[in-house]
């Protein structure tokens, strides 16, 4: 069939509409239903809900990243750069103790108490169609698992996240402001880390979802279907800082009210919180061991039911994950046919 | 649900000028899009309608992805209604709607091409979703730059996936 044959079969009479008519039936409808349009401020387009996960994804791992710190006084030096991983229990009381500190406020109102947080270069993920492509836009070659279960079939939508960076300006007016609101004291924030300044890097970073979403725009009342395989592949994250005392600093966060007294002291326990990236894993749902994936270690997570896993490991530079419906075997025979 | 139509000069404007402006611009082609895949306009017209009206609650008139996001939710919305109609209704939607390629009057050949369009739209429903999107928003007219913005794909991938859609359709329509 050519593309003739397929327009003729597709091929409807074109429909004569009267959109006066129509016009008039929607806004009658409008009136019946009593429904108000919304506040003429443009929102931002909607992209693909998959690919708003993994910006969102990107942009808590690089915020993440930044909470652990180390290193030494200097000019412009890099003081995270992870190299192992390692798993902090987060419980249902840590997100209580976290709630009742931002008192109501979201996330990012509860993070900028602390100061300003600016994209430099934003994450702006895309799909690209194949792995040749994802690789030249990483400009890293991209891994792909050569064995898979009987479960994963098709071939994977592909998603690139370029190198993105922010600037996070810590301000002693920003804490002492939150603070008041909240009819709390946050504890004084040393002179010379107010106006200092840490540099935040992550990716670029690409992603291979197998039985990803086929749609793509919003789609009324559609819904999605789970992913079968996740393998995400990405250039670690560092931050960077332009002079902190590295240990105030690191006293001065874990003391916030935000954590809790527990997971201060798990982040605390951290050997080496300069090359260390704290992987949050809820303790009541996830159970995780460290795992021995590419002739590096790993860490192994999954939820307690037994029917979802991941594998996140580390080598020269790159951090890997492997995510789907596996048992820990099948996650980490994944993990290790990736080539 | 088709409301009756009113007299436009009747009816106190509910909607701003911005959204207004939209409709008129867009509801044609709207409807082309979700005619191409029920091949019924009085369906088409009433996903048209709803399609409006979900953006109508949901989006400001004035926002740049407006015609795109028009364009993706009616490819979806009207496969999904097409998905919704029992078989008997399939038919007789498809037996209802004159055929342009075959414009013939021997109604042994309009009865072969209805069961022609009926099966075109049962391969559309089994097709996956982005493949009938792009095909129901190709053969509506639009343009690759089009289709690119609507289903959030680059405009150079939009040729290599509208080829593998329509190779996915034909297998099927065998």
């Amino acid at each position: 069939m050519n593309d003739t044959k397929i327009e003729q079969a597709l091929g409807t009479a074109e429909p004569r509409v009267n959109t006066d008519d129509a016009l008039a039936r929607f806004q009658a409808r409008v009136q019946a239903e009593g429904i108000a349009p919304v506040a003429s401020v443009a929102r931002p387009r909607v992209t693909s809900r998959w690919l708003q996960g993994l910006a969102a994804a990107a942009g808590v791992v690089i915020v993440a990243s930044a909470l652990t710190f180390s290193g030494v006084a200097g000019s412009i030096l890099q003081i995270f750069e992870p190299k192992t991983l390692v798993a902090v229990p987060i419980t249902q009381g840590d997100l209580n103790y976290l709630g009742q500190a931002c008192a109501g406020l979201n996330l990012q109102e509860c993070m900028g108490g602390y100061g300003t947080f600016e994209w430099t270069t934003p994450p702006q993920p895309k799909e690209v169609t194949s792995r040749s492509q994802a690789s030249a836009q990483a400009g890293f070659a991209v891994q792909a698992p050569t064995s898979v279960p009987s479960s994963v079939t098709g071939d994977p939508r592909y998603g690139v996240i370029n190198k993105s960076a922010a600037t996070f300006t810590f301000s002693a007016d920003s804490t002492k402001q939150t603070a008041a609101r909240q009819n709390r004291t946050a504890p004084p924030l040393p002179a010379n880390i107010d106006g200092s300044k840490l540099f935040i890097t992550g990716g670029p970073a690409v992603v291979q979802i197998w039985g990803a979403p086929s749609s793509t725009a919003t789609s009324p009342g559609q819904a999605n279907p789970i992913p079968t395989l996740i393998v995400g592949q990405a250039k670690a994250p560092t931050v960077s800082s332009d002079g902190i005392t590295v240990d105030e600093l690191r006293g001065y966060l874990l003391s916030q009210p935000g954590i809790s007294p527990q997971l201060a002291a798990a982040l605390r326990a951290i050997g080496d919180p300069s090359s260390t990236l704290p992987v949050p894993v809820p303790a009541e749902l996830a159970v995780s061991h460290p795992v021995t994936v590419q002739g590096v270690q790993g860490l192994f997570i999954g939820d307690n039911t037994g029917i979802a896993g991941a594998v996140i490991w580390q080598k020269d530079g790159m951090m890997f994950e492997v995510i789907g419906s596996f048992t820990e075997s099948q996650a980490i025979a994944i993990a290790n046919s990736m080539r | 649900m088709t409301l009756p139509a009113r007299d436009p000069g009747k009816v106190v404007a509910a909607v701003s000028p911005a959204f207004e402006g939209l409709f008129r611009a867009e509801y044609a082609r709207v409807v082309g899009i979700a005619h191409r895949v029920l091949a019924d306009q009085a369906e088409a017209e009433d996903v048209a309608q709803d399609v409006f009206l979900s953006f109508f609650r949901g989006h400001p008139a004035n926002a740049p992805y407006a015609r795109a996001w028009l364009h993706a939710a009616t490819a979806h919305a009207a496969l999904n209604a097409l998905r919704g109609r029992d078989r008997r209704s399939r038919r007789e939607a498809a037996q209802a709607v004159p055929l342009e390629a075959t414009a013939a009057e021997d109604p042994v050949v309009t009865v072969v091409a209805s069961e022609t369009r009926e099966e075109v739209r049962a391969v559309l429903a089994r097709l996956p979703e982005r493949s009938a999107a792009m095909l129901a928003l190709r053969y509506a007219g639009l343009s690759y730059a089009e289709i690119a913005a609507a289903l959030d794909v680059r405009a150079s991938s939009v040729g290599t996936l509208l080829r593998r859609a329509e190779d996915a359709f034909r297998r099927e329509l065998r």
